[in-house]
């Protein structure tokens, strides 16, 4: 016996729960439609022009996409090994109080807001590469050209370095959620076959943790990409494409923070959420790959008897 | 003998990698407290700022904006958030379930920014002006994903008997849910929705075009209005030593708060995460 | 019942009897929570011994401190000695080393789950030293055949382990176990997870089995101890009540908890 009641509860929450997909589609038309202006003058030429002069209205997408991309791979160089290690240790490794505290600090990474980031970028982290890391980097691998030209706090490298300490804490938490999620049956077959703790790490816990350990690795891409602020105060937005890690570059979530509110003329807006556009189509497709990942580990796993 | 040299050599890389991954968040939090802890007093939470060259001078305006903006977005998030939750938990084991399930997966992927000029879009070039509204819109978006997915976990956790007991007392369902699931459900639920506030609290990328800036008090939703953040931002690109010490003290307060709330949270329920 | 070293069976009677294992005084917990009281238990040479009890009484933990797989579960910790061919194996720092003398089955099949059947069998040997592949495939083959498992996989052995059927899957672990060239293999509850058939089969393999290596097994399951062990011990409440010949435990027990458990009175 349903009362009017239920009924009205009934539809008044689906219609919030409706609104979601609602929103999501929404996000999308509404981006198309005000950059519909920029993807009919500049066509598939936006994406891989690579001038940006906003006072000449000649536009191309290219060193931010560039920016984007290579500023997220070098976060991923830096933070997969850490992020690992650290599930390594906070799963396999560590049966003390210890690890518990260590647990809750790299959690807090994930708390610290973005602008914080950016500030420690400018005055702690982009003199310490100036003056540590890049020479360091030049010193030894000086003859590749990713590591030459002059010194700057303020580079593709520093962004990289910020980037990776703020995907750190995404990598170890799933990572050590898939780590736990390989039975313990496993290690013990591999312990009572005389195995030390790093091979049994090796022959029966990466195996089935490898998907799991893509997806964490690509959901920390997803993050890397659409990061805004840290990365906007410490990669020198300069539109250019560069050999060096040590020169400035751009992002295309740098340029719509710097410019969208000083945006010169309808077109340059259009542009400007045109890029906003090729993010969002970016971070979507590469986070839909690693939840499939994420997902299909998960269930493999589940599925065992 | 080299098994055992492997050995070693796997606990030291282990070792060694969690120490460097714990560093960058003890000199984060050690640079924001020294440096801000020098610039911080009274003034700074109750006066304005003041132009570059006069002494003195605060972030009140910012820190009331940044509440302002935080409790428009929980008129816009929360609803939807809970609501949408129960509605999955209870209703959503079908096709329309899924759909809503995924839509809030791949908003929760969007980037922040992304959702910021949606929200210009959609308020400030209507209004043609920035607004604290169109600032809060945007994070309430944000929060949505999160509060979505705590509040249907939570209540998917309820078990089934508390509902029909509660049935069972002759209650409509509708009450039941709300007086009873919900009831039982909440101390969790709340756990989500403060972690996703302290997370839009630091929020500054959405804020940028939205709600921007202003360098006054300011108490109503369709004007521009200051935050924390985005002063802090403001503050650590300039070129002035006195306006840098400006955003360690902004930021100084600004992690008080989001990591206070955070580890209070986490202090009193370890089964939610981060994010 | 403390003395229960002291009622092991007569060694007249059995003049090829040789000691392999012995367990003296041994105390194992979990936490503050005593999983063992002082138990005393000698295992013969190429002899099965079988362990037997209601749930929770300490068997499992009592086997798997004889190859010290108990120390891995956070928590557990153990005092009292183990010998093995005299030497104490808790004072022993290699711990990899004596578990390559003591093998170990587990209840439910554990093939590693990304490994082919070959590599299954070989993960074991492939920690102790390189080994050229003629070797490797010849030690593969070997342990699969004493496993009774050849015939049924030669044609299979690049396929997943995990897709072999629960019996094959368990036989396929005891081939790994026994890869490694093991004296005395521990298995604990092996055919729990199984159906009749495949029971008989593994069985069968302890028959085998027994005639080169010494065999401690832990069962749930009166009859299968009564049907393959030559040796039968009864824990109850973490204590070892009694250790006798099979056939004395079975027919003749001492202890009356022991005849309460065997005729079904309790358990």
């Amino acid at each position: 016996m349903r009362s009017a009641g239920d009924a009205w509860f009934k539809r008044i929450a689906f219609a919030f729960a409706a609104s979601i997909p609602v929103l999501l589609l929404a996000i999308i038309v509404l981006l198309v439609k005000q950059s519909w202006l920029s993807i009919h003058t500049f066509g598939a030429g936006f994406i891989i022009s690579s001038v940006w002069d906003p006072l000449a209205d000649e536009y191309g997408a290219l060193p931010f996409i560039y920016g984007t991309l290579v500023s997220s791979i070098i976060a991923l160089i830096i933070a997969v090994p850490l992020g690992l290690g650290c599930a390594l240790y906070l799963s396999e490794v560590s049966r003390s109080k210890t690890k518990e505290y260590i647990a809750v600090m790299v959690e807090l990474l994930a708390a610290i807001p973005s602008v914080v980031y950016g500030l420690w970028g400018i005055f702690v982290l982009g003199p310490w590469i100036a003056n540590v890391v890049q020479p360091f980097l030049r010193s030894i691998f000086g003859f590749l050209p990713i590591f030459q030209g002059p010194y700057s706090g303020l580079s593709m490298l520093s962004a990289g370095v910020i980037l990776a300490i703020m995907v750190l804490p995404t990598i170890t938490a799933i990572s050590r959620e898939v780590f736990n999620s390989v039975p313990n049956y496993l290690r013990e077959s591999a312990l009572a076959l005389g195995a030390t703790k790093w091979e049994t790490v090796k022959i029966a816990v990466l195996g089935p943790a490898r998907s799991g350990i893509v997806g964490a690795v690509i959901l920390g891409l997803g993050r890397a990409l659409g990061e805004t602020m840290a990365v906007t105060m410490v990669i020198g937005n300069r539109p250019e494409i560069s050999s060096s890690v040590f020169a400035p570059a751009y992002t295309l979530a740098s340029v719509i923070a710097n410019e969208f509110a000083e945006a010169v003329s309808d077109i340059n807006l259009a542009v400007l959420i045109e890029l906003g556009l090729v993010l969002l189509f970016i971070t979507v497709v590469v986070n839909g790959i690693a939840r499939l990942m994420v997902w299909r580990l998960t269930s493999k796993v589940k599925a065992r008897p | 003998m080299t098994r055992n040299i492997k050995e070693k050599i796997y606990l030291l890389i282990v070792f060694a990698f969690t120490l460097i991954a714990v560093i960058p968040l003890i000199s984060v939090i050690s640079y924001v407290f020294l440096q801000g802890i020098s610039a911080i007093n009274w003034d700074f939470f109750t006066r304005l700022p003041v132009p570059f060259g006069d002494p003195g001078g605060g972030m009140g305006n910012a820190i009331v904006g940044t509440f302002i903006v935080v409790g428009l977005a929980c008129v816009v998030g929360l609803p939807i958030g809970i609501f949408g939750g129960i509605w999955l938990a209870l209703y959503g084991n079908n096709k329309k379930g899924f759909v809503i399930r995924y839509a809030a997966d791949v908003l929760s992927s969007i980037p922040t920014i992304v959702i910021g000029i949606f929200a210009y879009v959609l308020i400030v070039l209507v209004m043609k002006r920035f607004s604290a509204l169109a600032g809060g819109f945007a994070l309430g978006i944000i929060m949505i994903p999160t509060v979505t997915r705590t509040t249907e976990e939570m209540v998917k956790m309820v078990p089934r008997t508390l509902f029909e007991a509660g049935l069972a007392l002759g209650l409509p369902e509708w009450k039941v849910i709300m007086r009873i699931i919900f009831r039982t459900a909440w101390s969790g639920i709340f756990t989500g929705i403060m972690l996703s506030v302290a997370r839009i609290t630091g929020e500054t990328a959405p804020l940028l075009f939205t709600a921007f800036n202003s360098m006054y008090w300011n108490f109503a939703v369709d004007q521009p209005t200051a935050t924390m953040t985005v002063q802090i931002y403001n503050y650590a690109i300039s070129p002035f030593a006195q306006w840098h010490a400006k955003a360690w003290a902004g930021s100084l307060t600004l992690m008080f708060i989001v990591l206070g709330v955070t580890l209070l949270v986490r202090k009193f329920s370890r089964r939610v995460h981060y994010g | 019942m403390d003395d229960t070293l002291l009622k092991a069976p007569d060694p007249v009677s059995c003049s090829d009897l040789s000691e392999r294992m012995s367990a003296h005084k041994v105390n194992a917990w979990f936490y503050e929570k005593q999983a063992l009281h002082g138990i005393s238990m000698k295992i013969y040479d190429k002899k099965v011994s079988a362990i037997i009890g209601p749930s929770g009484c300490g068997k499992s933990t009592f086997i798997r401190c004889l190859n010290r797989m108990h120390e891995t579960v956070p928590g557990a910790t153990m005092k009292g000695s183990i010998f093995l061919d005299g030497k104490d194996i808790l004072s022993k720092k290699d711990v990899a080393s004596l578990r390559r003398v003591v093998g170990m089955v587990f209840q439910k099949p554990t093939p590693f789950p990304t490994m082919t059947v070959y590599d299954n069998v070989a993960a074991g040997i492939k920690l102790f030293g390189r080994i050229s592949e003629q070797k490797l495939d010849r030690v593969v083959e070997q342990s699969l055949r004493r496993a009774a498992l050849w015939e049924e996989v030669k044609d299979l052995l690049d396929k997943p382990g995990m897709g072999l059927s629960g019996g094959q899957q368990q036989r396929l672990c005891i081939a790994r176990a026994l890869a490694i060239e093991p004296e005395v293999i521990l298995l604990d509850e092996p055919c729990s997870a199984l159906d009749p058939i495949s029971t008989a089969k593994i069985e069968e393999l302890i028959h085998e089995l027994k005639r080169n290596y010494t065999i401690v097994i832990v069962t749930h399951n009166m009859q299968q101890a009564a049907r393959v062990a030559d040796y039968t011990g009864f824990f109850l409440l973490g204590e070892m009540i009694e250790f006798d010949v099979t056939s004395k435990i079975f027919t003749n027990p001492r202890d009356k908890r022991t005849e309460d458990y065997i005729t079904g009175r309790f358990g």
